[in-house]
């Protein structure tokens, strides 16, 4: 029961967030300026009545209360209006394109998780140890790498000098790999799930390992040593469990982090998802599209802080539902 | 926390014999051990020796783009030019110089905004708590689940139209000042939080309690007593920000959206990008600056861990 209170508060709570968020990012956007007057600053020639007109198709000639009621209304219909630049609903560019941003964004989680819990827990088995200086040099490196220099770094190694991978977009215009669209699509799907697990891995990483150090030390572990219960299970099932709950909370920053930085990470790659569409956007003031990526963005963060909550809760009973 | 300590297999110390010495001084102690926080600490002295010395000894002025003429853009480094030259003909050892003080501008100034707001609001939640405590978190909150980048880089391009309303050609941005400003705005949060949690934990303790009762004003103890004994923790959050922020200013400069007018590593790389394939040095020596900047900085705020919280390591 008191598990059930605590989920519809935080549900509630996430929904504060949800409309705060929206309303953040609605008069934050629109305090700066009409959108079609901070448009037309930069396309001359206009005349006022044209102005007027278009203010009239898209609905800006209203007051800024009414345009984020109607805004917010049509969100919950999940309709995101229509973009300027394309002409096309940004509902569904929004859906087109942050679909390429998950096949890179989740392999690139996967792929780290598994490598920090094999990394970490053997450095955390042999604590200092040459192999544990090693992971973790090499994981303290890679927490302060900018994923978009390591993105340049690894074009510049892969693409330009050995000449294996290709260094921008996600499909080849012309001649796919082999003849096949599909292994063309992970050919190029390889260097930005490089650079993104590398980036994932290093905290992962070192997180894994402090969290490995601690279990390895209560007594519980000891106490199933000392019951004869193999090495490899203790470690790799016991001991996981236990070290593994911490990184969830982490695991939900991490997604945030992401997606974030998906606007630099994918101006690396020229990787047509979510973050390339937002710059684009923001370079050509689409304003829907600017106002409807960022929600969506911002909800997807508030989603995944719900989801590691609810989580937390649900695996371990020793979390207090205050 | 994370357990990043190189060297923790160093024997703990034996309880000090000597009469209990300043924080700062144990601090310094302590700090001096840990070698991740040393090699922090060199790197940061030299991104400070560079931004501070480096103009002086640099080999052309940022804006001189005479190299244009001979050795030509995107000339491979040689004796005059150690770095080589970019795609618009400027000495990229010289511009990498002058990208120092910038870099440090733009950390300094955009946590010294950030601490001054989240000293404020998480001080003033954690010492009154109740309902302020409350508002003042939940508002922190939202900060802190805003995606901050996303929000800076359209706040950054909207307000550069509004501002600059420049004509058409001359594309509007904004100046560093105002980057810099954005950037402080939106990263205060987790400031605010750390000062909370310390505020609570100091509030009831007995100096606190000694100072009420000789008589102390609320601001004196806010600000003499309680402050300065959550320095410590601050300082390590304060330094993970600066790298933040250097990080966060090179992003935006690397989009594009930067400041033309200051001399940025993000924006070297905005302009050199393109030419990677043909002038890889102009490219990758900006890229190496911003790492060792952020690469130092955290470096530090973990020597700075050790030093000040060594508890919070395993």
């Amino acid at each position: 029961m008191r598990v059930f209170v605590f989920l519809a508060r935080r549900m509630i709570f996430a929904i504060v967030l949800m409309l705060g968020v929206s309303a953040a990012i609605f008069f934050l956007i629109n305090a700066i300026g009409n959108p079609i007057e901070l448009m037309m600053a930069e396309t001359p020639g206009m005349t006022g009545e044209v102005i007027e007109r278009m203010k009239g198709y898209y609905g800006l000639d209203q007051p800024p209360f009414t345009r984020y009621l109607l805004w917010l209304g049509r969100l919950i219909h999940l309709d995101f209006g229509t973009s300027i630049v394309y002409n096309q609903p940004v509902g569904s560019l929004i859906l087109t394109w942050g679909w390429q941003t998950l096949k890179i964004q989740l392999p690139a989680i996967l792929i780290a998780l598994a490598i920090a819990v094999l990394f970490g827990v053997t450095a955390a088995r042999r604590q200092h140890s040459r192999s544990d200086f090693a992971v973790m040099g090499t994981a303290l490196l890679g927490q302060s790498l900018p994923a978009f220099f390591l993105g340049i770094l690894l074009i510049f190694l892969f693409s330009y000098t050995l000449d294996w991978l290709p260094s921008y977009g996600a499909y080849s215009t012309r001649n796919p790999l082999w003849g096949s669209p599909t292994l063309d699509a992970l050919w190029h799907m390889i260097l930005p799930i490089a650079m993104l697990t590398f980036f994932n891995t290093a905290t992962l990483t070192l997180l894994m390992r402090s969290n490995m150090v601690d279990v390895l030390k209560s007594d519980f572990i000891a106490a199933m040593r000392a019951s004869g219960i193999p090495e490899r299970r203790v470690i790799y099932v016991h001991a996981l469990r236990a070290a593994f709950i911490p990184m969830l909370t982490y695991l939900g920053l991490l997604v945030g982090l992401m997606l974030g930085t998906a606007p630099v990470t994918e101006s690396v790659f020229t990787w047509p998802g979510l973050g390339s569409l937002y710059v684009a956007a923001i370079h050509q003031l689409d304003y829907p599209v600017i106002m409807g990526a960022s929600a969506v963005i911002a909800f997807m963060l508030i989603c995944t802080t719900l989801l590691t909550d609810v989580i937390y809760v649900l695996i371990d009973p020793r979390i207090s539902l205050e | 926390m994370t357990d990043q300590t190189l060297a923790s297999h160093v024997p703990a110390p034996k309880p000090a014999a000597k009469p209990a010495r300043g924080i700062w001084r144990q601090g310094w102690q302590r700090f001096a051990r840990s070698r991740t926080g040393m090699l922090g600490l060199a790197l940061v002295l030299l991104v400070v020796a560079t931004a501070l010395i480096g103009p002086f000894l640099a080999p052309f002025d940022p804006q001189d783009q005479s190299p244009m003429l001979d050795p030509g853009a995107k000339a491979p480094p040689s004796w005059t030019h150690p770095l080589g030259t970019d795609r618009m003909g400027y000495d990229v050892l010289s511009r990498l110089i002058y990208g120092a003080p910038t870099a440090l501008a733009v950390g300094l100034g955009a946590m010294a905004i950030a601490s001054l707001i989240g000293v404020l609001v998480g001080g003033f939640a954690g010492y009154r708590g109740g309902t302020t405590d409350e508002v003042l978190m939940r508002f922190t909150d939202f900060f802190l689940v805003v995606p901050m980048f996303v929000v800076i880089l359209a706040v950054v391009r909207l307000l550069g139209v509004a501002i600059v309303n420049t004509p058409f050609e001359s594309v509007p941005y904004l100046n560093l000042g105002v980057i810099i400003l954005l950037i402080g705005v939106f990263s205060w949060a987790p400031i605010a939080r750390m000062t909370r949690a310390e505020f609570l934990r100091l509030k009831h303790q007995e100096f606190v309690e000694a100072a009420r009762c000789i008589g102390a004003t609320s601001g004196d103890i806010l600000f003499r007593h309680i402050l300065p004994n959550a320095l410590p923790s601050l300082i390590v959050i304060i330094a993970l920000g600066i790298g933040g922020a250097v990080l966060a200013e090179a992003m935006i400069g690397f989009l594009g959206f930067g400041d033309p007018a200051a001399v940025s590593w993000g924006q070297l790389l905005y302009f050199n990008y393109e030419a990677l394939k043909v002038a890889p040095w102009a490219s990758l020596s900006p890229g190496l600056a911003i790492f060792v900047t952020v690469l130092g900085f955290n470096l530090l705020a973990d020597g700075l861990t050790d030093a000040f919280n060594p508890r919070a390591k395993a």
